[in-house]
């Protein structure tokens, strides 16, 4: 009697399992997403005041939610810390380094996130800033003082326009069984050269179900690349050239104001 | 129309800098300071990060100064030879200020004093100087006061060795005199990190007794050589200058230096140092505001003040 009840009971556990594990195959296999962004390439030239990246793709399920983040490749952060001294003035007292941290963060959802992911998928996809505060390391002793200093990284960010989020400014659409989606992100100058890449989520259940990635390279291009290149590498030369450029310059207007007669 | 700046890694409407060079090499060429005072701060304030703002702003002032030394020059109004000793003397208290600011940061309080030698500074030579002047303009001097002080101080300075005329400025004074008062502002500059031409006017004119005239010129042509000297050195060490920043601030600065030097002929050097002053004193009231007031922001940029 005892052995057949615990054949029962494995029997009952195996099945449980594999209809599970047949849920989620059926899930994933039905799960389809892509991801291009229609401005991957961003020159920087003379006359760059930013630019804009319009991200689109198809997801399936059409009921699936979506997440989009765009991040730059995570590193090294360190910022002034400003507090009172004496009661009276306020001045940079310390040095918070942060650790694990892009310098670009947007994320824009079609909801707002706590309500369509679990925290546990948050934390373990770095998406939305409590769980980017989970990923930081930060040079505080207590847990308070990171809170209080990493919203303050966040204000200083998006006061630079690196950080961004919003919540529903992604434009869905179903067609063919499939939903459509596309949103239009403004690329602020701010956002220095490098790699950055858009990653975006399809959710359901509170789950992620499926990701789809592309990439946007951001590089500065011919006088700006010429003259950054040379300040970095031949500091001498670019120093020397612009004491030139000045002397000759004041020696310049100098002569002209002389004879225009504005200098006697 | 925008430019983009590559060292400063932003991107900037060209009116601003352009107009911000004009108004600045306008107060150059009218008082002989540099403006780094005034335009480090305003340049921080359109975003570009402090240290590209402070390197790229000692670059424009040697346009800015070069086209109000060859104003000044070509009306005699600098003294070349007081101009060198001071350059000595700056050069060496830079030396010594420079390694000041190194122990500062050892010790952990630089941030502290850098400023509070700033709000000090300015405020105490704005305040005497508008007071002064004011004085003088209304001819409210007490004078018998003043002779007692200048005789103690002349006899002093003349008690002192190495004594030598200075003709385009028409005084006698030891060489030791403007070395060590060059070396004074040396310090102080390298401390707060601007040229110190709006330190170098007033110790011209009070302790040197220089004509304001020959001052602004002088100045300008020490400040020239001080920021030609900084400019490469901050090419070189930290990369910060930009050049393109620097070429449009120069466009606006040269043309406003000269402008300076038309307009400062047709003021009277009370008028100059009363309006001068006004503009430290702002500043300084400026900068304490930002001291004492809560900012918006917890967090800065590292590499500035």
């Amino acid at each position: 009697m005892k052995n057949s009840g615990l054949k029962n009971r494995i029997v009952i556990i195996i099945m449980s399992l594999s209809l599970s594990l047949l849920y989620l195959c059926i899930n994933n296999a039905f799960a389809e997403l892509t991801v291009k962004a229609n401005h991957d390439h961003i020159k920087i030239d003379s006359f760059y005041n930013g630019s804009s990246v319009g991200v689109r793709g198809i997801s399936n399920p059409v009921d699936a939610d979506l997440i989009i983040k765009i991040t730059s490749a995570e590193g090294h952060q360190s910022l002034h810390e400003k507090s009172k001294v004496g009661s009276i003035l306020w001045m940079n007292t310390g040095e918070l380094k942060i650790e694990n941290v892009p310098n670009v963060y947007f994320l824009h959802s079609t909801r707002k996130i706590e309500n369509i992911l679990s925290r546990e998928d948050m934390d373990k996809y770095v998406l939305g800033y409590p769980s980017l505060e989970q990923h930081v390391k930060m040079n505080v002793t207590n847990e308070e003082d990171k809170t209080r200093w990493f919203n303050e990284f966040i204000k200083f960010k998006e006061s630079s326009k690196l950080f961004d989020t919003s919540v529903g400014e992604i434009a869905l659409k179903e067609k063919d069984g499939k939903q459509n989606y596309y949103i239009l992100t403004q690329w602020p100058y701010q956002a220095p050269p490098g790699n950055y890449t858009v990653t975006v989520y399809a959710v359901k259940d509170k789950k992620v179900i499926e990701t789809a990635t592309a990439n946007i390279l951001v590089e500065q291009v011919g006088m700006v690349k010429s003259l950054a290149e040379m300040a970095k590498n031949n500091g001498a030369l670019y120093g020397f050239l612009s004491i030139m450029l000045a002397l000759g310059s004041g020696f310049g207007v100098g002569l002209v104001f002389r004879k225009s007669g504005g200098a006697h | 129309m925008y430019l983009y700046l590559p060292v400063a890694l932003t991107s900037i409407n060209i009116l601003l800098p352009i107009g911000l060079g004009l108004i600045v090499g306008l107060l150059s060429g009218l008082f002989g300071v540099g403006g780094g005072f005034l335009m480090t701060p305003l340049l921080i304030m359109l975003g570009i990060p402090s240290t590209v703002a402070a390197a790229t702003d000692s670059n424009q002032i040697v346009a800015a100064s070069t086209s109000g030394t060859y104003a000044h020059w070509k009306v005699g109004n600098v003294d070349f030879k007081m101009g060198f000793y001071l350059l000595v003397g700056g050069f060496i208290g830079g030396l010594v200020g420079v390694e000041a600011i190194k122990i500062l940061r050892a010790m952990g309080n630089a941030d502290f004093v850098i400023k509070i030698t700033y709000v000090l500074m300015l405020g105490i030579v704005g305040a005497y100087m508008f007071i002064e002047s004011l004085s003088s303009m209304r001819k409210k001097k007490t004078e018998e006061v003043t002779a007692v002080k200048e005789s103690k101080i002349a006899a002093f300075l003349k008690s002192l060795p190495l004594q030598t005329h200075f003709e385009k400025s028409g005084v006698t004074h030891s060489v030791l005199v403007p070395v060590f008062l060059g070396g004074l502002v040396g310090i102080l500059a390298a401390i707060m990190g601007v040229g110190g031409g709006f330190l170098m006017v007033p110790i011209m004119f009070y302790i040197l007794k220089m004509p304001m005239h020959v001052i602004v010129g002088t100045s300008l042509f020490q400040i020239l050589f001080t920021c030609i000297e900084v400019t490469f050195l901050q090419s070189y060490t930290n990369h910060t200058v930009d050049f393109t920043l620097a070429v449009l601030l120069l466009l606006g600065s040269t043309i406003g230096a000269q402008a300076g030097a038309i307009f400062g002929r047709k003021l009277k050097g009370e008028q100059l140092k009363v309006l001068l002053a006004a503009i430290v004193l702002a500043v300084t009231v400026k900068m304490v505001l930002d001291l004492t007031l809560a900012p918006s922001l917890l967090l800065a940029q590292t590499g500035g003040h």
